[in-house]
Formats: structure tokens, sequence, C-alpha cells
């Protein structure tokens, strides 16, 4: 069987920069093994597959070892796909998920824009060794999906070596924010090393997190991230109601066909 | 400033010393008109994430190939070159019998052989030695014996030694060595397998893995008294070669599959 593929990296306007995602489009699922497999075999962080379901899509997520409820880069290049190869004339495509709900892209200019739920970070009794697997004293220390360390400034957060050893036996991820320079309101890096990736290049979800806490921080609705990897990651940002828009572009790196 | 136009490369992904897909050891492979500058081929490798993405250009009737890893070049990658030439045999000039690669350090000639491709390697033979301190605790069994070339070559008495060790990487990261290979007798018309650990290169176990079969092969070929050695690697996506010694070369045959035929936009 040969299946269409794409490699695209999301949240970026120049190619080898913010985090890659294949996209498979299938016309009827395969099964979860196969799809498994073909995930394993690219080995980037995410592979989406998506089948169109009525006027719009089904979308499931994987990593090379295992399935995921949410990805945002994932769905940010499954849209791109769509929107270049597949429909060029919509505005606007949604992805029905099998934990996350319905996921909306609209088109803004040159950036997608995703609707993702917020997850306002809480206070929260952070784990002993936190601290000290991060090498730096955060200012603040929150949770909400993921551990929520605030540093002052961007410096802190380009300068942190994470243990990642310690960081692996936490229960949870880790965001790590500051307040951007520049004309960016604010930058973030994410260290997932139990889920197999010591730092992710530029993270959705963690936004769903970063959004709600900086908006009212700094009492703004509209919001410039920058998360500071070593590919780096550009998010325009909002929050609206209970909602995120996490909007980004996306560059096409490859297009062919598989064999499997 | 004008904005200089894409420029668009093909790209094949090929799981090599397998016969089916999603086995054997992958590896990108781009042709290239040119060189490209050392920084986009690293680029690309990255990009790619695979063990290996290997880069020719034919140069008359040979080719000069290059093989990087998502952060470095490597100096010799034999399932690059297999998965290189299989794509040229296969695909690009189905109508040769051979491909010579050019390498700064060696010249490399990949053969058809049957249904697969045959691999003419530098053989690499190990000694015995004492067995290092750390050794046997970092694999978490004591083997029955230990030779020493640039990696560790510990040998145990059954099959099932070797699928069931879950080695301390960090501890094997520590030894001083490249890498460091199991292997062991096997059954059902295999004559040896092995698993292939190298935390130290930035692999902390290899699919499967050409170079260490320079090393494998003449083990087995010396011990059992055969010429040709039928080989298993016991890494989770699993890899079948056949080895033979010929002088001071070793020759490895195997087949491969194709995955993926795509293009890239720079």
């Amino acid at each position: 069987m040969r299946l269409p593929i794409y490699q695209v990296d999301a949240f970026t306007d120049r190619l080898f920069g913010g985090n890659p995602a294949a996209i498979v489009p299938l016309e009827r699922w395969l099964p979860d093994g196969t799809m498994q497999a073909i995930a394993a075999e690219n080995n980037l962080a995410e592979t989406a597959f998506f089948v169109r379901e009525g006027e719009g899509y089904a979308l499931r997520w994987f990593t090379p070892t295992v399935e995921v409820d949410l990805c945002g880069h994932a769905t940010l290049a499954s849209a791109h796909v769509v929107f270049r190869f597949i429909e060029p004339e919509r505005r606007r495509v949604a992805f029905e998920t099998l934990q996350a709900g319905t996921l909306v892209v609209t088109r803004q200019g040159d950036e997608l824009a995703m609707d993702f739920p917020a997850w306002p970070p809480q206070p929260a009794e952070p784990p002993s060794n936190l601290a000290a697997a991060l090498g730096r004293n955060p200012t603040e220390l929150l949770a909400s999906r993921d551990w929520f360390a605030v540093y002052e400034r961007e410096a802190d957060i380009a300068a942190i070596k994470p243990d990642f050893a310690a960081l692996r036996r936490l229960d949870r991820a880790v965001i790590v924010t500051a307040p951007g320079t520049g004309g960016v309101d604010f930058v973030s890096r994410f260290f997932a090393p139990a889920a197999g990736i010591d730092e992710d290049p530029v993270t959705g979800s963690a936004h769903c997190q970063l959004i709600p806490y900086w908006a009212k921080r700094l009492g703004k609705a509209r919001l410039a991230a920058r998360q500071v990897s070593s590919r780096g990651g550009t998010l325009t940002c909002a929050l609206e109601g209970g909602r995120v828009t996490i909007a980004g572009q996306a560059r096409l790196y490859l297009e062919g066909a598989i064999t499997v | 400033m004008s904005r200089q136009r894409p420029s668009r490369l093909p790209i094949y992904q090929v799981d090599a010393f397998t016969d089916r897909v999603f086995a054997g050891n992958p590896a990108a492979v781009i042709p290239l008109e040119s060189w490209l500058p050392d920084a986009t081929l690293q680029a690309i490798a990255a990009e790619n994430n695979l063990p290996a993405t290997a880069f020719f250009r034919y140069e008359g009737e040979r080719c000069a190939i290059r093989w990087f890893t998502p952060t470095i070049e490597l100096p010799l990658c034999g399932h690059g070159t297999l998965a290189a030439a299989h794509v040229i045999l296969n695909l690009l000039d189905t109508s040769a019998e051979r491909v010579v690669f050019d390498t700064t350090a060696a010249t490399l000639t990949v053969s058809r052989h049957g249904s697969g491709l045959a691999l003419d390697l530098p053989l690499n033979r190990a000694a015995p030695c004492a067995p290092p301190a750390g050794l046997a605790e970092a694999l978490g069994k004591v083997p029955t014996a230990v030779l020493t070339t640039r990696n560790y070559l510990a040998v145990f008495d059954r099959a099932d030694d070797v699928a069931g060790l879950t080695p301390d990487l960090a501890a094997v990261a520590r030894l001083h060595c490249t890498g460091v290979i199991v292997t062991a007798p096997g059954r059902d018309g295999v004559h040896c397998v092995s698993r292939y650990f190298a935390p130290a290169l930035g692999v902390d176990e290899d699919a499967v893995t050409g170079s260490a079969h320079c090393t494998i092969v003449p083990y087995w070929s010396g011990r059992l008294g055969k010429s040709t050695i039928v080989a298993r690697q016991l890494s989770p996506r699993g890899g079948a070669l056949t080895g033979e010694v010929c002088g001071d070369r070793v020759i490895l045959a195997g087949e491969a599959r194709l995955y993926l035929e795509g293009t890239i936009t720079l």
C-alpha cells in the first residue's frame, strides 16, 4: 500500500526551525499497530494521521512509541497540509480528536490559528528536587498539566541546563518561562524526559498553560511568544473566554509517498 | 534583496539489512548534483532524525559518499552505504551490477547478490583480552569471553542471554571503547546473534550494524570453521545479514526495503 506523506516544520517561518511533524492523510484508518510502526519509522516527535469525516477530519497523533491525547504542532502541520494540498479553497478546518474534542484551525494571513483549551496554572506544592533539577531557583512555581516554573529574565531561561535524569523521575513535564524582550511578551522552554523528549522544540500544549498566566500577569489578551529551544519557535497567542488561540507559520520540508 | 529560488532534492528512506519495512536499520539517502555546505548536510540529517542520512554524488563512474547522524558526520556507515546502493541499483541505475563509493578514508564496493546486495568492508579482527573492569556489571551478566578492537566483543553461551540483556547504558558509556558488541551462537540455520550498544556515540542500541559485523563475522568464522556466517542482530527492529571473510575484507550481504520516496525543499 502506498500512502502520501509530508514533513512540516511547525511554528516557524524557516526550514530547520520549529517543531517537525510527519503527516499521513488516509482514505480510511489503518490498524493501530501499523500507524504506530509508521510513527516509529519516521522517528519524529509526532506523526499525525487524519481521515475525512463529514465536513472536517478525524485526527490522531503518535510519537515513535505511543498514541498521544493532544499535539499542537502536529495539528498546525496537519492544517498546513489540508490547506496547501487537499482543500486549498478552505479558510477553516475542524479536526475531531479522541480525547481533546474538536480542534479548529483558521487561516490568518501567513499564520494558522488554532483554538485550544486554556489550562491556567495554579499554586501547587512542587516536588522538592524540581528547582535543583533545573539548576536555578524560579521566582514562582505553579502547576497545571505540567510543572510551571517562572523566572525573572529571558537569559535565565536560555541558561537552564536541566538534570534530565532527575526530571525523568517527576510525574509531569516542566515548563520554564520568563518575560521576553524586543516585542516578545514571554519566552519558554519545555522539558518532558519522562515522555522520551528531553526538550521539545516548540510545544502547543504548553501554551495552553502559558497564555492564561501571561495574559493575566501582563493584563494583555494578545501576546507574542517565543519558545527558545535550539530549533526555536514563534507563536502568536490570544486569550478569549476560556479558550486560547495559538497561531504560527508552518514550513513544508518533505513531500513524498511511503510503501507499507 | 531577492530571495534565492528554493532548491528541491530527491530523498529516499530505506530500511537496510532486512527484507521487510519497519525492520532493519533506517537511513535517509539523498543524491546530490553538487555538494552542499557541511552545515546544510548536517541540518538535513538533524531534520530527518534517523540514525544516518547518506549523501552521494556521482563523480564519473564512481560515487563520493558522506554519512551524517542527527549531530555528527560519521567516518564509515555500513547500513547507510547499503541503503544508498539500494537506491542506486534498484531505482536510479538499474542496469548497473555494482557501485563503487569513495570516502575520504576508503573505497567501498556494493554488488548485486541474489535478491539483495553485498557490501565489501575492511575486516576488523578482535583479539582476546582480560575482561575489562566494569564490563560484566554494565551488561548485567558475565560473558564467557571478551575480545577487543575499538569495540569490546562480549561472547555469551546462548542466544537468549544476548536477547535478555538490559545493559546499564550509563555504565557502558564509561567503558574505554567505542561500543560493546554482545554475541552468542544462533540456532535454526543462524550461526550467530548479536546486539550493539554505543551510548558514547549517542546510540544506545543500534538496530543493525554493518561495522560490528566486520568483527562478529571473522570471530564466528574462525570459531565455527565456516567461511560463510549467517547472522541476526537481535535489536527490537531486528536485522539479517550473511558474512564471508575474504582475506582482510568482510563481504556483508543483506536485503533492503524502500519505505519513503519524495522531495525535500530547502
